[in-house]
């Protein structure tokens, strides 16, 4: 059946001509020249005052990078990027590594505020900013209330300004930009940077290894909780240039780390290259949790401009007992093409994926998550809503794989699609791969199983079928963005009410 | 990853393209079915499909195809009885049709070389895509087979069996269907034999307004035997199509359904249970089309895997933008009874129009200790519950069918199985 009005509203609301970040921003930028070659790699590693071991792993990278082709598997479809026509370094010029928030460019500060992004920690504790504080309160529940999430920003190639680090350091924590922590930190980086995204794993990873800028770096040591919630805010705003951003995420045994991720840019007409990896090692009895809100530019009503998001994220429950969970919004981009994925290594891990996907325009999705069941008696868990409007192409594609030894290894899978029009398209397409008889697997691309066991309770009060399934449907769905701060919920929220009703496979 | 290189030819991808330029002379076939053949034996040439051709992801032809049997012009099978006494048998033994074959009222049948000479069924030679390499093969080689014409309004009574029967070597056979308005007809798919062969076998079904046909594929090759087989089907307006595919044997087996629905009111119904054991690498691979508005499916596949066999299914449905008030619906279950066996699947669904109802499930799992302790606690032992829960899990696929001689003659074909491998 066709998608119901509710939801047909509720998807207008963010179509790709409602998009509010587009605005850009004059700042003076210091910019390599276009073009990639070792070259740029070299000033790059130079301006980042990096060791020398990190300019030849970029090197090394580079080189394999030349060896490869794009892929062509996924169901996107853009002109050929040329890659010798993007910047690859741009940095406000006033922030030759700010280390308090004094030192950070006003202007700059102003793309913040007027994104929402609460850079100054101070005001919103001291509670001066009153007219911000009440919108906050709209948000019910929501973590910034308290003023207690840790921002580091990201201004195209670097990190402009980390808030609350001092505290973060007196729990243990470290959380920094990765330029930083490559020169504060190069044991840990070395360690494990690379070690889940490898510089030989795919095109863009491997581009992205090259010539990474910026990113964040996250420590939680041994036993930690990590006491505040972590956020990166990605914003590109120089024209031509690429945002290349890694971001390396570590929890040690026992640790625990909740962390946000946010990203917009201004309207262009010119497509821009995104190419992120992330990277997350969950040690024993870890437990890591990554939430995205993704929200670049997605080009204009005829498909004109936005961003290509092109991403490597993935995760490793490398201890036993480790966790990881990954929640995502997708709303922007004109190309998304991204696997938040988990390797399940260690004994009795577990894996996550939530993931709502909204295209409108001409926009084209290509996103799922892999989970690779390594370790004995792991479990991992699907569910993806998958919302198609206008000209767009909103794919899923998701992997489930059980290897011999990976006894008693549990899936479970929920993938829906929703169509709004019929000049879009929806696409599954799931891998499931079993080489062990106790692996249980269970894949359901329908609507129809919500539990009668809960229906029935709902109804049983009074309330009629089709909102007793809203009711279940949205239970669900703010469960997972309950757990993303408000500047994020804002999309977020718009789609909680998106039942999926009418929806297909 | 995307390196390029111009990969060497394989053993077997040299074999059948020396195989082809000594077979040529002998193959059936006026100027068009040639030119078509030539096209074909240039598929083979830019190589057989590896896994990173999307649609052969689990079956890596180049890699699994190792060995090429010569053409056996000694080679002699033999007809055999069929699934359902009384049926019409239309043998083909060893690549070969039959001269003489039995009169069926309102049933006109003709061998496919004097089609290919006469080079009337060229049109049906083309290929469907890059990827379709079983269709490139058999277009290249195939030599025989039959045709078979049902006339309008036609209702036989009797099930007409056909049969593919090798005694080793190649064999390359196509299986030509038209089935009038208004016909009925249930059509038997025998592919079976002995020996170390290769076989390609393609089957075209045509089903005019109204026509209701039971298609039955029952694949029982040796273990040694290669066989790529292909099933394709046009629905036409009002039509129904029932399509019963069982594997139960051979070493590398890839079977493709692709069916279109071209008529409002078309209705296709898969059922296949694939019994795999041994080393066999199984793989049923299916695209469905629903091209036009008001067309109804569903698809039920039920796989059991012993030993150290490797199974995949993929299925593939498509609904077109004007292809309104689709309802499909695919499942794909499987029983995973050994450790060293294997099953991969990939259950897609491409959808473009926006008032349909799609869905798919798939599930992987062993035997539910539940139901196995259910039945021990009633005396049972372990080995005879579980042969009683993994025939009870196949065999309800079979029961659906609701024509009592065919769903007696599976469950003999079952037995037989279970019998050998159980």
């Amino acid at each position: 059946m066709p998608a119901v009005q509710d939801t047909i509203d509720r998807v207008r609301k963010i179509d790709v001509d409602q998009y509010k970040y587009g605005f850009q921003t004059e700042i003076a930028m210091d910019k390599a020249p276009k073009g990639l070659s070792e070259d740029i790699i070299r000033f790059i590693s130079a301006k980042k005052d990096e060791p020398s071991w990190m300019l030849e792993w970029r090197l090394e990278a580079y080189r394999r990078w030349l060896t490869l082709d794009e892929p062509t598997w996924a169901r996107v479809h853009h002109p050929k990027i040329d890659f010798q026509d993007i910047y690859y370094y741009a940095a406000p010029k006033s922030t030759p590594g700010p280390t308090s928030l004094s030192d950070v460019d006003p202007e700059l500060l102003k793309v913040y505020e007027k994104l929402g992004i609460p850079l100054r920690e101070q005001e919103i504790l001291a509670g001066v900013q009153k007219t911000d504080v009440s919108e906050f309160e709209e948000a019910s529940d929501n973590v910034y209330k308290s003023g207690r999430v840790a921002v580091d920003a990201v201004f195209d190639s670097v990190s402009v300004v980390t808030t609350f680090k001092k505290e973060l350091a007196q729990a243990g924590v470290i959380f920094c930009s990765i330029s930083e922590a490559i020169r504060e930190h190069p044991e840990l980086v070395k360690k494990y940077l690379g070690s889940v995204v490898p510089t030989t794993d795919n095109y863009y990873a491997t581009l992205n290894s090259a010539v990474f800028t910026d990113g964040s770096f996250v420590f939680v040591p041994k036993g930690v909780r990590c006491p505040m919630e972590l956020s990166t805010y990605f914003r590109m705003n120089e024209k031509n240039t690429g945002q290349f951003e890694r971001t390396l995420i570590i929890a040690e045994e026992g640790a625990y780390v909740s962390y946000l991720e946010g990203c917009t840019a201004p309207q262009r007409d010119e497509n821009q290259l995104h190419a992120a990896v992330v990277e997350l090692v969950a040690l024993d009895d870890a437990e890591i949790k990554y939430s995205t809100v993704q929200n670049w530019y997605p080009g204009d009503a005829e498909g004109k401009g936005g961003i290509y998001n092109f991403v490597t994220k993935r995760g490793d429950c490398r201890g036993d007992r480790s966790k990881i969970s990954w929640t995502q919004v997708e709303t922007g981009s004109a190309i998304t093409w991204k696997y938040p994925s988990c390797i399940l290594r260690g004994d009795d891990s577990s894996g996550e994926f939530y993931s709502i996907a909204v295209s409108n325009g001409y926009q084209q999705v290509d996103s799922g998550t892999k989970m690779i069941h390594l370790g004995k008696n792991t479990s991992s868990r699907i569910i993806s809503k998958g919302i198609a409007a206008g000209y767009s192409q909103n794919t899923y594609r998701g992997q489930v794989s059980a290897h011999r030894k990976a006894t008693n290894a549990r899936n479970f899978t929920n993938c829906d699609s929703l169509l709004i029009g019929d000049q879009c398209g929806a696409h599954t397409v799931p891998y499931m791969e079993a080489k062990n008889s106790t692996a249980q697997f269970e894949h359901e691309a329908t609507t129809s199983k919500i539990s009668e066991d809960q229906k029935f309770y709902v109804m049983q009060r009074g309330i009629p079928e089709e909102e007793a399934i809203a009711l279940i449907v949205n239970g669900f769905v703010k469960d997972v963005i309950q757990q993303l701060p408000m500047e994020f919920a804002v999309e977020a929220q718009k789609l909680i009410g998106i039942s999926l009703e009418g929806s297909v496979g | 990853m995307n390196m390029h290189t111009q990969p060497q030819r394989t053993p077997a991808e040299t074999a059948l393209i020396d195989a082809f330029g000594e077979r040529l002379s002998l193959l059936p076939g006026d100027g068009a079915v040639m030119l078509k053949r030539d096209d074909a034996i240039e598929t083979i040439k830019h190589g057989l499909p590896t896994r990173r051709i999307e649609s052969w992801h689990y079956t890596d032809l180049r890699r699994l195809l190792n060995v090429v049997p010569d053409f056996d012009p000694a080679a002699a099978a033999k007809a055999i009885a069929p699934i359902v006494e009384g049926s019409a048998v239309l043998p083909v033994l060893n690549g070969v049709s039959s001269a003489k074959v039995p009169a069926i009222e309102g049933v006109t049948v003709q061998r496919l070389s004097e089609k290919l000479t006469d080079g009337s069924v060229a049109p049906g030679l083309d290929s469907y895509g890059a990827d379709d390499a079983i269709g490139a093969l058999n277009t290249a080689f195939v030599a025989d087979g039959y045709f078979v014409d049902i006339a309008d309004g036609t209702e036989l009574q009797k099930p007409v069996e056909l049969q593919n029967l090798q005694a080793g070597g190649q064999t390359h056979v196509r299986l030509l269907t038209r089935v009038g308005a208004g016909a009925k007809a249930v059509v038997v798919e025998r592919q079976a034999g002995e020996g170390a062969a290769l076989v390609s076998s393609v089957s075209q079904l045509v089903l005019g307004e109204g026509a209701e046909v039971t298609w039955l594929i029952v694949q029982e090759q040796p273990d040694t035997a290669t066989h790529l087989a292909q099933f394709k089907a046009h629905l036409g307006k009002n039509t129904k199509l029932t399509l019963f595919v069982m594997n139960a044997g051979g070493k590398l087996v890839r079977q493709e359904i692709v069916v279109r629905t071209t008529g409002e009111g078309a209705d296709f119904t898969l059922r296949g249970i694939n019994l795999l054991a041994g080393d066999t690498h199984t793989d049923v691979t299916m695209v469905l089309d629903h091209a036009v508005p008001h067309t109804t499916s569903t698809e039920v596949i039920r796989n059991v895997v012993t030993g150290k066999a490797r199974g995949v299914f993929q299925g593939r449905i498509n609904v077109h933008q004007y292809a309104q008030k689709t309802n499909a619906k695919m499942a794909c279950n499987t029983l995973l009874l050994s450790d060293d066996g294997e099953f991969s699947t990939k259950p897609e669904l491409e959808i473009f129009a926006d008032d349909v109802v799609c869905g798919h499930g798939a599930t992987v799992t062993e035997i539910d200790h539940n139901h196995l302790f259910y039945l021990m606690a009633r005396g049972i032992d372990e080995k005879t519950a579980r042969g009683l829960l993994v025939k009870a899990f196949v065999a309800e696929v079979i029961e659906e069918l609701d024509d009592e001689a065919i769903v007696e003659a599976l469950e003999t074909r079952l037995d037989d199985w279970f019998a050998t491998h159980g």
